[in-house]
């Protein structure tokens, strides 16, 4: 691992043995903000007093023997849709430029309950849609592996804060892969959990049926270490689960000898081309985790276009109830690129919204049957190196169906990690997928692949 | 479902929404119509009018009358 930034579970270790400053480790994430948050754009907002303040609340209670947990004295980042009580919480748009939220969402209150050290909160596509936008307040979040590049999104500064290591972990919410596309594009892991595992209550929405949160961070291990903390019933989210919570990293070392993985070769070869190197680096992961011991069996589901469709009317609909009010009244105010998107919402008739989600079921259950005899799917999570920052297209849910929205539709836990780096230098990623709440078996398989290859060993240059 | 929406369709959902749009803004939608026609074509299957949804009330105990 890069000794400058070390991964939340070495911080850990070290914070438990006095051997690591939360306060210095503070120190060294702000000092990088200072130093590349001009050119990454992956804060809107600091919270550089509370910051110190809380390390060195924590760093006491560790000297005492009062250490919480592994995510305590860990710098983060909350996605800036994420309510913070007394700290701005814009959802990247002028129309909530001044709020100020009374209360924190339950999961920023549950990583502050954990102990985390809030460094500020990060960049978001507007209300978590639509894209790069340039007539913003604030400008878009940009790749730390190439600033003229893209991160994906809509979790934008969180995947570049984390990569950058400007935080060691962070909050995303996922839509339809806005945790997925991110961790992707900057090379970092980002799990989105099972539908209603984190409660999404203080989150504003995008689409209530198909949003998750969840964490973003440098390793498997490191999200699953986040999701311990996140998981669980809430009274404030209707949709929140009753699971009982296991223990995220009890899985992790056990190697993954004999576990099934599924891979869907038509959504990548057939439904949604991907590059080259994007081609290469799935195949190269098979042969990992062949070489680690698992079954590879072909998985088939219905067309991605399938998928897309059934996700977007859903979501498009969703959207446009939930941002009805605006829509009406201030739609100049968002930007061109959620305009867009809100507009839509007219073109989508009652009736299609509930064939979508009778679409929907069939798909589910589908997918259900595919992963019968499998522990985990293995897909593309994005067709190629991330695209220059300037050539992100309007219409893009019409040109090219997404590889991460089939688990938003299904409400199935999926994450994204690094399979290597593309000509372009940029990182390429995979895609796994679990059963519904077998989260663990997911960061099982995750962590395995990452302690296998090399890949987690190289951090963006900007960062030397 | 049409592939291609008239001038007055785009006009009548404009109104029901209560979106007030631009010319060009309604240009650029009608352009993206075929999109979503073909999105709604896609999710509709010949599965007959018994295929209706689930709808699950998260009943609590309060609502049950087991708190008492």
């Amino acid at each position: 691992m890069t000794a400058a930034i070390p991964t939340i579970a070495e911080a850990a270790k070290l914070i438990a043995a006095k051997q690591l400053s939360p306060v210095e480790l503070t120190q060294a994430c702000l000092d990088r903000v200072r130093k590349l948050d001009n050119r990454l754009c992956a804060f809107v907002h600091l919270t550089e007093k509370r910051a110190l303040a809380e390390a060195r609340a924590a760093e006491a209670a560790v000297m005492a023997g009062g250490r919480k947990g592994p995510l305590h004295g860990i710098p983060i980042g909350l996605k800036d849709i994420v309510d913070t009580k007394g700290i701005p919480t814009t959802c990247g748009s002028k129309i909530l430029q001044d709020n100020i939220p009374d209360d924190d969402a339950t999961c920023a209150e549950k990583l502050a309950h954990a102990g985390t050290v809030l460094i500020g909160k990060t960049t978001t596509h507007e209300f978590a849609d639509g894209g790069p936008s340039f007539d913003l307040p604030k400008p878009p979040a940009r790749n730390p592996w190439n600033t003229d590049h893209f991160t994906a999104g809509s979790s934008s500064g969180t995947g570049a804060a984390v990569a950058a290591g400007l935080v060691l972990g962070g909050i995303g919410t996922d839509t339809g892969g806005s945790i997925r596309g991110p961790a992707a594009l900057c090379g970092i892991a980002g799990i989105k959990p099972t539908y209603g595992l984190v409660s999404r209550a203080g989150v504003a929405p995008a689409a209530f049926s198909l949003d998750h949160i969840g964490p973003m961070a440098w390793t498997a291990e490191d999200c699953a270490l986040m999701l311990q903390a996140l998981a669980g019933p809430d009274p404030r989210d209707p949709a929140s689960a009753t699971q009982p919570i296991p223990d995220y990293t009890a899985l992790l070392g056990s190697g993954i000898k004999g576990l099934k993985i599924g891979v869907i070769h038509h959504f990548h070869e057939t439904d949604c081309k991907v590059s080259e190197g994007t081609r290469r680096g799935i195949d190269a992961a098979i042969a990992t985790f062949r070489e680690l011991g698992a079954e590879i069996r072909e998985a088939q589901l219905s067309p991605l276009q399938d998928w897309q469709a059934c996700g977007s009317l859903i979501s498009i609909t969703e959207r446009a109830a939930a941002y009805d009010e605006w829509a009406k009244t201030r739609l100049g105010d968002f930007s061109g690129r959620v305009q867009r998107r809100l507009m839509l919402g007219a073109l989508v008739s009652g009736v299609d919204y509930v064939q979508a989600l009778r679409r929907r079921r069939e798909l589910r259950a589908e997918l259900q049957a595919a992963m019968s005899g499998l522990d985990v799917v293995l897909t593309a999570a994005a067709p190629g190196e991330a695209p220059k920052i300037d050539n992100v297209p309007i219409w893009d849910l019409f040109e090219r169906p997404s590889f991460t929205i089939p688990f938003n539709v299904s409400g199935y836990p999926a994450i994204s990690i690094c399979s290597g780096y593309g000509e372009g230098g940029l990182p390429l990623a995979i895609q796994l997928v679990g059963k519904p709440f077998q989260e663990p078996t997911l960061f099982r398989v995750a962590d395995a692949f990452e302690k296998a290859t090399p890949f987690r060993n190289t951090r963006p240059a900007l960062v030397a | 479902m049409a592939a291609e929406i008239s001038d007055e369709a785009l006009d009548f959902l404009l109104a029901r929404s209560g979106l007030a749009l631009t010319p060009a803004q309604k240009a650029e939608l009608k352009s993206v119509y075929a999109g979503i026609a073909g999105m709604a074509e896609r999710v509709r299957k010949p599965r007959g009018h018994m295929a209706e949804l689930a709808h699950v009330y998260d009943f609590t105990p309060a609502d049950l009358g087991e708190d008492r």
